[in-house]
């Protein structure tokens, strides 16, 4: 026992985890003794406190600082990868540094999140069936919407995404793991953390954090303890997906095989590079405006309270400066994961590489330049609407070349729709449609004309379910075989595409309506003229809840007891799908070589990787009539 | 073209303790690169509360400064402890490249005790100040300002204090430095945040 309580692992975090709670408790009686505070103890002075430290000795316990402490103090060091790898599925619990391990670990632990989250969604949905009150008081009615969309948003969207990359990245540009894996260890294990304090809020005397998920300030100042739960979480989340970013950008620039130049990388690692530039610049303003709103609520300084000079459309301002371009980290990835299935679908070269390189860094680029058209009816400065006005239109260039290019690429491709590729064109179509809707949101007139209707609750799903919802699943049925070596379910798995389909727009598409005319969101209630449709969302609603359903039985059974997955059931030329499935523990015996485009479908002879021993094909021009020597024949 | 896939047998065998070794696909060290990518969250991280003190200076046109005049001459002073201390850390690793044993210990423990100053002139400054953060708007961004770069003083000591202790042990040298370059690129990144957070607080 003695032995447990003093190794990395469970037991030790449950230990540090109570020495913590034993700690802050003292730390808070003791500060404020210190400044002759009364009364001495005080609960939200130690859950505040408790809530900002706990994580780090639960982190401490679970052993992601060992080898760090173990360095800082001078002590000889061992890399012998004893934390490396999952040899059963015990070690899926414990603090592993095998990227692949880690990436099942996010993408687990993001869609219990999801799952939770949702069912929030369908206590929302239910709740709506009618008007007037039907089981939940408007405080907790706003306290589910709010945790459904910070759940979604924060440990579901984002993380899945950070999974899925790092499951496949170093695996694609050749690399045996990330550059930091115990960074990369850590950044996973604040997730669960976040989640569970989010989670925890329901719990704080005076109901959970209710203030929607963009806890605009002073509203959220003055919430009860619930939203300090929030404030916190929102840092762990952060700080986890900043460490993530700085992750892949290093991984990405450092540890590319040899001959894997930028424009030879697959468009995922692109839209991974994109999506990182994105986080570790964005994310610190999100950290600040919590940090902010924390200093208020706890130690009462004046940021955001007027009669003290503060100001509070601040708050909006630094607040959107992030979430604007949380958008686009909440969908870049999605764009990558598009190509890389579109591309091994139709056959094709992905249409204008290029440019789908490009209109990614250009979407970073104008994705900063945005954020105002979040608060055209918060009563900032009249003038700076219309230049925010433009630079959100233009945003629809970069992503409409993304659009036509993935249907260039299809353009008479010889389409194979199975499961993934029907997530892939659903996304498509789904994503114009919530894209348009943004384009219009973007127009002055019609924004004040549909601010906090269900017009933009319509949006914000086409563009984060139909968009990355869609793109997450595509995913995750694409590599599937890859992640578990079994293969998924076809019938099941289409099955769960069309109900989801059909489902999301019966439950979302009438939004529209009703928003245009009036229906205002984050209510509990509403006027009797929108009842008829309401009762058909909710109805909708539970299908598309019941229809994930499918899926999580799929994802089980599959993985327990799927037909065996072969290496490249996909005839797909990036380079992981060129080892085993499952990958090799420490994914390669040499790093292979990159000697040409990873998308060059169609095109005989093409060649985007060679392993050692593999002979290297002379590069053959697009339709030469030549048919060189396969490369497997070394 | 998918026949460029050699058998997956092929491709690894169990034989193989230990990964290979990851290609080095730029002249950039990664941990260089790691800590300046840190520094660019970092410093949108002060954007964000230089955003704040614009808002509530400029925009909301909340007085300034806070209560009665700061103490420019503390700060100022401050700011050349500071700066001298990146002298120092600069004279620290290049005595470790050069494999200086004493210059590095002399100079590690110099900037250490530097830092240590620059917080306690800070600690002071703060008691003495006449104002809280509770004052009003311009105190909590003051307060906000100089504490978020005192925090980030503090993370540095505790690097530094990692790196001194590496060095007593014998553990840097002209071929492992990296456990001193690191954190000293972010002890530089501190010391010019002051200068930054010196002229607009104290100084405009």
């Amino acid at each position: 026992m003695a032995a447990k309580l003093t190794s990395p692992g469970w037991y030790r975090a449950l230990l540090y985890t109570v020495v913590g709670i034993a700690f802050t408790l003292g730390m808070s009686a003791g500060l404020r003794a210190i400044f002759n505070l009364d009364p001495v103890y005080s609960w939200q002075s130690w859950v505040t406190i408790a809530l900002l430290m706990t994580p780090l000795f639960f982190l401490a316990g679970i052993g992601c600082f060992d080898y760090w402490w173990r360095w800082a103090r001078g002590r000889k060091v061992v890399d012998d990868h004893a934390d490396h790898g999952a040899h059963s599925w015990r070690d899926y619990f414990k603090v592993n540094t095998d990227h692949k391990v880690i990436g099942i670990q996010y993408i687990c632990v993001s869609f219990f999140f999801m799952f939770v989250g949702g069912l929030m969604a369908m206590l929302v949905r239910a709740e709506l069936a009618q008007p007037g009150r039907q089981f939940v008081d408007a405080n907790t009615y706003n306290g589910l919407f709010s945790i459904h969309a910070t759940l979604l948003i924060f440990l579901f969207v984002i993380p899945v995404f950070a999974g899925i990359a790092n499951y496949v990245l170093p695996l694609m540009i050749g690399a045996p793991d990330m550059a930091f894996p115990r960074l990369n260890a850590l950044s996973f294990w604040m997730l669960p953390l976040a989640g569970i304090m989010m989670l925890l809020s329901f719990l704080a005397p005076g109901g959970s954090f209710a203030a929607g998920w963009t806890a605009y300030a002073p509203l959220s100042v003055h919430q009860p303890m619930g939203a300090t739960f929030f404030t916190v979480a929102v840092q762990f989340a952060g700080a986890s997906s900043i460490a993530t970013a700085l992750n892949f950008l290093v991984t990405i620039i450092t540890m590319r095989a040899p001959g894997m130049t930028f424009f030879r990388m697959p468009l995922l690692v692109w839209a991974n590079f994109s999506t990182s530039l994105l986080v570790v610049i964005a994310t610190p303003f999100i950290a600040a405006s919590q940090f902010m709103v924390l200093l208020d609520r706890a130690l009462g300084f004046n940021f955001f309270n007027p009669a003290g000079g503060g100001d509070v459309l601040m708050y909006q301002h630094v607040f959107w400066f992030y979430s604007h371009p949380a958008v686009y980290i909440m969908m870049l990835p999605g764009f990558g994961i598009i190509s890389e299935v579109l591309a091994t679908r139709a056959r094709k070269p992905i249409f204008g590489y290029r440019m789908m390189a490009f209109s990614l860094l250009a979407i970073v680029v104008l994705g900063f330049t945005v954020w105002a058209h979040h608060m055209f009816v918060s009563g900032m400065q009249n003038w700076i609407r219309i230049p925010m006005m433009i630079t959100t239109a233009i945003i629809a260039i970069p992503t409409g070349i993304k659009i036509f290019s993935w249907v260039a690429t299809l353009w008479r491709g010889v389409l194979k729709m199975d499961t993934p590729m029907l997530w892939a064109v659903g996304f498509i179509t789904m994503f114009t449609l919530g894209g348009i809707s943004g384009v219009m949101l973007a127009m002055v007139p019609l924004d004040i004309h549909v601010s906090d209707t269900y017009f933009i609750v319509a949006h914000i799903h086409y563009v984060l379910f139909g968009g990355s919802m869609f793109t997450i699943f595509a995913g995750i049925y694409f590599w599937f075989p890859k992640m578990t070596g079994r293969m998924y379910n076809e019938r099941l798995g289409k099955l769960h595409f069309w109900l989801t389909f059909v489902f999301f727009n019966l439950t979302f598409a009438p939004m529209h309506l009703i928003g245009v005319q009036g229906m205002p969101r984050r209510v509990y209630d509403y006027a009797q003229e929108f009842a008829t449709w309401n009762l058909i969302i909710s109805l909708s609603s539970f299908v598309l809840g019941l229809s994930s359903l499918i899926f999580l039985y799929n994802m089980i059974a599959s993985w327990r007891g799927g037909t065996r997955a072969v290496a490249n059931p996909w005839r797909s030329l990036t380079i992981e799908w060129q080892v085993s499935s499952p990958p090799p523990i420490f994914n390669f015996d040499a790093i292979p070589s990159v000697v040409g485009g990873p998308y060059e479908y169609g095109v005989p002879g093409a060649v985007h990787a060679v392993f050692k021993g593999a002979e290297v094909p002379s590069p053959v021009p697009a339709g030469a009539e030549t048919s060189p020597t396969p490369a497997t024949e070394h | 073209m998918e026949a460029a896939a050699i058998p997956a047998a092929v491709a690894h065998d169990d034989h193989h303790h230990g990964p290979p070794i990851a290609n080095r696909s730029s002249k950039v060290e990664p941990e260089v690169l790691g800590i300046l990518l840190f520094i660019i969250s970092e410093l949108m991280l002060f954007g964000a509360f230089f955003a704040a003190y614009f808002f509530i200076r400029v925009v909301a046109k909340t007085d300034w400064p806070p209560h009665g005049a700061l103490p420019v001459e503390v700060a100022a002073t401050n700011a050349v402890i500071l700066l001298s201390s990146s002298l120092t850390m600069h004279w620290t690793d290049v005595s470790a490249k050069r494999g200086n044993t004493y210059a590095m210990r002399v100079g590690i423990v110099t900037t250490f005790l530097l830092g240590s100053t620059f917080l306690f002139i800070q600690i002071n400054e703060y008691l003495s100040l006449g104002f809280n953060p509770t004052t009003n708007a311009s105190a909590s961004i003051f307060f906000g300002l100089t504490g978020l770069h005192g925090a980030h003083v503090v993370i540095g000591l505790l690097l530094l204090f990692m790196s001194a202790v590496r060095i007593f042990k014998g553990k840097v040298g002209p071929d492992h430095h990296k456990g001193l370059e690191v954190p000293g690129i972010y002890w530089h990144f501190v010391d010019a945040m002051w200068i930054i957070v010196f002229t607009t607080i104290y100084v405009l």
